[in-house]
């Protein structure tokens, strides 16, 4: 019996070190921001197809583009404005301009612990212009941080 | 001596098993706690043993959790009950209502307020700060926890159980769970995992008489007579040898 109660306090014994504190900090390697997601499709063919070139930016934002003529962009990501309950965009495709405005409400969301808080959107229908643009089909309304198409623009 | 044909009485042995209250505390909580003072876990808990393998579990605690990072803070305080039945796995003549390695299955319930003073996030538009108010909740868990104790000296016991726990309900939206309940862990996981140290004070109540299998034997074989047969060659040996 005795070797059995030098077993178990052994037993006992090794398990207190496991006790030692981790002191290794955790990363975020998560998506933090939540975009609307937009796939450009040729109107013509219905196709997702990425136009010769693209530029974004916000209505009020000149100076700081999201895409200045890229190429090979088939899903455009769109960032909306937290703290607003509506944005605009300047959409240049293939050297034609368009805008695209969108409402929404907006909600926080609890990423994990290491990426802490974002903000989610729900939008309503865009508002467009229709130079190059065709139309705009809503996907899906909920605006996350998962990778799901949200809107569709066809060209 | 059983009569021929009747069917041989097996001997039964027993050992009388001290049926104890035992009240514990867990030490490692505000041990860890002069390491970090981030996080504040004060545990303790009641069993009573019903025989010698089952007893009856109750736990309470406090949890008082603190949270900072570059883009958000949270805080968490509350206190939490635990109740189930622990299962002592040795035999009743190892563990002797001394010694206990088994496993306990226990239903939690926690009650606890949670708050972000402070939190920011920037995108293309520039930066929000915001924060969300102190909110009470409650959360429900279930855990099973798996661990030796020993009673080292008398009525006096030291243990470890590493426990599992997996949260069942949580009254905070999908959107807004608290990174940690009182009790239970860090809210993120599916599973949270725990280890926790004990001591222990223990008081017997009551003896019970329990009876032991014997330890399995190779059955010898017997003729008719009921003799064994393996004797009998031993004894034609021997008869052999002296002739």
């Amino acid at each position: 019996m005795k070797k059995n109660l030098l077993y178990i306090i052994l037993l006992t014994t090794a398990a207190s070190a496991l006790l030692l504190p981790s002191c290794t900090p955790g990363s975020c390697f998560e998506e933090t921001n939540a975009y609307v997601k937009a796939t450009l499709l040729l109107e013509s063919t219905g196709k997702v197809a990425a136009p010769d070139s693209i530029s974004l930016y916000g209505i009020g934002m000149d100076a700081s583009t999201i895409y200045k003529k890229s190429r090979n962009v088939s899903q455009a990501l769109i960032p909306l404005d937290a703290s607003s309950e509506g944005c605009g965009f300047v959409i240049k495709i293939n050297g034609v301009n368009d805008t695209i405005s969108f409402t929404y409400s907006t909600y926080l969301h609890m990423l994990s612990k290491e990426c802490g808080y974002t903000f989610y959107h729900t939008i309503d229908t865009p508002v467009y212009s229709t130079n190059i643009i065709d139309s705009v089909i809503v996907n899906k309304t909920t605006i996350t941080s998962l990778s799901e198409e949200n809107i569709r623009i066809y060209y | 001596m059983p009569a021929r044909g009747q069917e041989k009485e097996i001997p039964v042995d027993s050992v009388i098993v001290p049926l104890k209250i035992r009240a514990a505390l867990e030490i490692a909580g505000p041990v860890l706690y002069f390491t970090n003072k981030n996080i504040l876990n004060l545990e303790a808990y009641v069993t009573a043993d019903l025989d010698e393998k089952k007893s009856l579990y109750f736990g309470a605690g406090y949890s008082d959790y603190n949270y900072s990072q570059y883009n958000y803070s949270f805080l968490a305080k509350g206190s939490f009950l635990k109740a189930g039945v622990d299962f002592n796995l040795l035999r009743p003549e190892i563990a002797e209502g001394k010694y206990w390695a088994g496993l306990g299955i226990h239903y939690g319930l926690s009650r606890f307020t949670s708050e972000t003073p402070v939190l920011n996030h920037d995108n293309y538009w520039g930066s929000v700060s915001s924060s969300l108010p102190q909110e009470k909740n409650w959360a429900h868990f279930l855990e099973v926890a798996g661990g030796f104790k020993a009673e080292v000296f008398t009525n006096f016991s030291i243990g470890w159980l590493i426990s599992i726990r997996k949260l069942i309900y949580t009254g905070a939206s999908k959107d807004l769970r608290p990174i940690f309940y009182p009790g239970y862990g860090e809210g993120g996981n599916t599973l949270t995992y725990g280890l926790s140290y004990f001591i222990s004070y223990n008081i017997p109540f009551r003896k019970i008489k329990v009876a032991i299998k014997p330890e399995p034997v190779e059955e010898k074989e017997l003729d008719e007579d009921g003799e064994n047969q393996e004797t009998q060659r031993r004894q034609i040996g021997r008869q052999g040898i002296g002739n």
